[in-house]
């Protein structure tokens, strides 16, 4: 990338006769190119309005209660909020946004494994090509939801600036679900082989 | 120097540049990590490193991140405390260039058990009223996704038990059940192995059965009282529970709902003429008893 100097010194001989009033406009109008130009060349960082991952959600023939189709949009759409800010935190190794969808042994987990990478100076960056979540138990009570996902993610992993490896196998996650006050939180969420189930 | 030495020389040293450039590929190749397909958590291990030299190792767990620098050609120590999570792990090696393994850590030995017993009140003699859930987990917490056998022990206050063994899919195992005929505390203890967790539902008497009311008249006054209120199975009800006594005589309809005390329930109406009484408890009717205005 040139240098604010390089840019003005190229725009002056460009013009030839620049005004002083024009040096300072054409100036300034490069030192925001640059900042833009940088600004999109540093790792981006989720912000809550950052896309939600697709998530379809099948609980046909689901044991021993049935799925009531409320249930089924909230848990399908916190449990794209919850990968959207695990994908969030992972890439920028800050664990605030994890408290909302993720509770127990599973945000636990996390914050300790984020913890530690901003300890080592690694992160992920994760592109979510969505979710395929099939239920497979729903306690009768309607404490807890058992769920298998079938994720299509690609997985950047950093140390610091160099990327040392990329992964875009399909990944399967055994996941457990239990209500809260307004939402469903994920309790647990575990990869494991594929074809596990 | 003869020229014949001078040709085996010269064929020599091009030889060894043959052999070199062979050899140099294989120098510039990344250090190989050779991985245990899976392990059971919380297991240390180890693995040889091949090549020379140093290169930074990283291993990504569920919760856990290691990156060090090891010496290539000996063995990689991966200690228990780094492997008790259980679910995938990403191992990366990188020299000269990176290189990535992919290793899954399953969960140890059943150890506890998350027990779930619902509702914590059931009416007695009501089919699949009560549902039992157990969740297996490992010493470190990791949900067991292995086939495991949980028994089921049901003991009633009074009447014989009984147990029912369901294996668990997913590390789940669920039942449902019918609670026995008599009230009172019924023990359920799901047992994995030496894991053994208890729970306890109070079964309560079931709607009420055969209830009965009978008058006794005085001046115009007529005292009503039920005969022990019971369910089918004789359980008395629970003190508190509410009975409603309807009356319709010359001066209109009207209602009474009085609570069980001492496993009867008693009101006293004024009668004005002919008058029917009727006695019922939740939806359940008892008699009716008919006035003719001598009272």
């Amino acid at each position: 990338m040139k240098s604010v100097p390089d840019i003005t010194r190229a725009l002056e001989k460009a013009s030839g006769q620049l005004s002083e009033a024009g040096f300072v406009k054409a100036a300034a109008f490069a030192i925001v190119a640059c900042a833009l130009a940088i600004a999109q060349s540093s790792p981006q960082i989720h912000s809550p309005q950052a896309t939600l991952p697709e998530v379809h959600l099948d609980a046909d023939g689901l044991t021993p209660r049935p799925i009531e189709q409320l249930t089924g949009t909230t848990i399908a759409r916190h449990y794209a909020l919850a990968w959207r800010d695990l994908a969030g935190a992972l890439e920028s190794s800050r664990t605030e946004g994890l408290s909302e969808e993720f509770i127990g042994f599973a945000k636990d987990r996390f914050m300790q494994r984020i913890g530690e990478q901003k300890q080592t100076g690694v992160h992920v960056r994760i592109v979510d090509h969505g979710h395929r979540l099939k239920a497979v138990f729903y306690s009768t009570d309607g404490t807890a939801m058992q769920l298998l996902d079938e994720a299509q993610l690609e997985i950047e992993t950093f140390d610091g600036n160099k990327l040392i490896d990329t992964q875009s196998a399909p990944r399967e996650y055994m996941v457990l679900m239990t209500p809260g006050a307004d939402r469903w939180y994920i309790r647990d969420l575990e990869e494991v082989p594929a074809k596990s189930f | 120097m003869k020229p014949t030495v001078h040709r085996s020389f010269a064929r020599c040293r091009r030889m060894a540049g043959l052999a070199l450039l062979c050899v140099l590929p294989g120098w510039a190749r990344a250090a190989e990590l050779h991985l245990p397909a899976a392990v059971e958590a919380g297991q240390a291990f180890s693995v040889h490193v091949e090549g020379s030299g140093e290169a930074s190792f990283y291993l990504f767990g569920p919760d856990h991140v290691v990156k060090r620098t090891v010496s290539l050609g000996s063995d990689l120590q991966i200690q228990s405390s780094d492997v008790r999570t259980a679910g995938r792990y990403q191992a990366i090696l990188c020299d000269s260039s990176c290189t990535a393994a992919m290793f899954d850590v399953k969960a140890a030995q059943p150890a506890h058990l998350s027990f779930f017993l619902h509702p914590s009140r059931v009416p007695v003699s009501s089919p699949g009223s009560i549902d039992a859930t157990a969740f297996v987990f490992d010493q470190y917490f990791n949900l067991v996704l292995t086939p495991a056998a949980v028994e089921f022990r049901v003991t009633p206050a009074s009447g014989t038990g009984f147990s029912r063994e369901v294996s668990t899919r997913s590390g789940v195992a669920s039942m449902r059940m019918d609670s026995t005929p008599h009230e009172g505390r019924v023990q359920v203890t799901a047992v994995l192995g030496k894991v053994e967790e208890a729970r306890v539902i109070q079964q309560v008497a079931a709607e009420a059965c055969g209830l009965r009311m009978k008058a006794v008249a005085s001046g115009s006054l007529v005292t009503l009282e039920t005969d022990p209120v019971r369910d089918c199975s004789g359980n008395a009800l629970p003190e508190g529970t509410v009975i409603s006594f309807t009356k319709i005589d010359e001066s209109g309809k009207s209602t009474v709902d009085t609570p069980i005390k001492k496993g009867v329930a008693r009101v006293q109406f004024s009668v004005h003429g002919r008058a029917q009484i009727s006695v019922a408890c939740g939806v359940v009717l008892g008699n009716e008893v008919a006035l003719n205005g001598k009272l």
